[in-house]
């Protein structure tokens, strides 16, 4: 008895349930919907306010923004290499501020103190159509990259270095926003669901660490995500010779 | 049992303490609160401090080389009075040095004129003693040439009664 009514408790915990907006016959999660403007919000603010007076001598807010453009700068030029990294830095810090503020921010605004008629707030990245939006920019982005790059000559990449390959080239263009999308989704999704099982297992105390565990890790999925973008497009716009 | 709460009760506040995790919550937040600003303040410290010692050093170099700038104006000016000054000298040298060499030409031409006209006189006087010569010569050479005519025993005895004439006045 006991375990059946703790399965059914935990299904109604999370998963499934959403805040449904209806627009014409498409159904919108209306929960990730508000804590991503939230949370974009946020990070309007926040880089509004740190980039407004900007002095030769970087202080607070500032040093901390130029700390993440530099971050930023070298892990787009680490990965696209220094020829076209300049044009898609914007796109690559914008898909790791936002991955690492919507992680950031599931976890550490108290959004359970909010009710809603159906669903929870949460990270916006726990939601599988927010990490496939994602993922098909990204793979639009390299798409555009290579063949803005290269023109035609892009598909060589597809028989590079045998036409054997083009097979599993030709997958990898599937397997690459799948991979992203699902990895980012699953790791937030996880993390949120430990949290919550534990919390309804061992209500205090227990949650702590993995909770620590979890902003190390959504810390470390904003990475990859924003890394694996710049690799995909690094390799599009690559050289071979 | 909370989820047939949540969906008919609309939006609300939940201030249950164990639903909402409050209490863990707090801790982690208070937990970064504490930690993560030391963290990271030393990094961006360490950041701050590098940026302010690349800035001096571009203003230091910036003043040194502002400084090096003025000096050399004040080469440049100061060389240029020099240049001027060392222009209006030779200007001056060099005119005078045309008058000198004018005016010895002057004195030389005037020199050689006088060595000319004496050439000339010495010239004229040697070539008088030539004629006079020449014509001593000649008037000798008639004489001789008209001599042996002239000479038979009347004039002989004229001559010689003459010269006892002469030698018995004296």
């Amino acid at each position: 008895m006991f375990f059946n009514s703790l399965l059914t408790n935990f299904a109604a915990l999370e998963v499934g349930q959403h805040l449904y907006w209806q627009i014409g016959n498409i159904r919108l999660h209306g929960q990730v919907f508000l804590t991503s403007w939230i949370l974009l919000g946020a990070l309007l603010v926040f880089i509004s306010l740190g980039t407004k007076k900007m002095e030769n001598d970087p202080k607070g807010l500032q040093n901390l923004l130029e700390f993440l453009w530099d971050y930023i700068r070298d892990l787009a030029r680490t990965q696209i290499g220094e020829k076209v990294y300049r044009d898609w830095m914007p796109f690559i810090g914008t898909l790791f501020l936002f991955v690492f503020v919507s992680n950031w921010g599931g976890a550490l605004i108290p959004w359970r103190l909010i009710k809603l008629p159906s669903g929870e707030l949460g990270a916006p990245t726990a939601d599988i159509n927010t990490t496939i939006a994602l993922a098909l920019l990204v793979s639009l982005s390299y798409f555009y990259a290579g063949l803005s790059n290269k023109g035609w000559r892009y598909f060589e990449y597809y028989v590079h270095p045998t036409p054997i390959m083009l097979p599993f080239k030709i997958l990898e263009d599937f397997t690459k926003p799948l991979s992203l999308s699902f990895r980012l989704f699953g790791n937030i999704l996880a993390d949120e669901l430990v949290v919550g099982v534990l919390v309804f297992l061992v209500p205090l105390i227990l949650p702590i660490p993995v909770m620590f565990l979890g902003l190390f890790t959504s810390a470390i999925q904003a990475l990859i995500f924003a890394t694996l973008a710049a690799y995909y497009i690094g390799e599009a716009v690559e050289e071979h010779h | 049992m909370n989820l047939t709460l949540l969906a008919t009760e609309g939006f609300g506040l939940n201030f249950n303490l164990f639903e909402t995790n409050i209490l863990n919550w707090a801790v982690v937040v208070f937990g970064l609160y504490k930690f993560l600003p030391g963290f990271l303040g030393k990094m961006l410290q360490k950041r701050r401090e590098g940026i302010l010692l690349e800035l001096k050093d571009a203003e230091d170099r910036l003043l040194n080389a502002t400084q090096a700038l003025e000096k050399a104006k004040k080469d440049l000016s100061s060389a240029e009075e020099k240049a001027s000054q060392i222009k209006v000298d030779s200007l001056k040298r060099s005119e005078s040095i045309r008058m000198e060499s004018e005016k010895k030409a002057i004195e030389e031409m005037a020199r050689i004129k006088q060595s000319a006209i004496s050439d000339e006189s010495s010239e004229a006087s040697r070539a008088i003693s030539q004629l006079r010569k020449e014509a001593v010569e000649q008037a000798i050479k008639k004489a001789l040439d008209s001599l042996p005519n002239r000479l038979d025993k009347t004039t002989q005895e004229n001559l010689v009664t003459q010269s006892i004439n002469n030698i018995e006045v004296n």
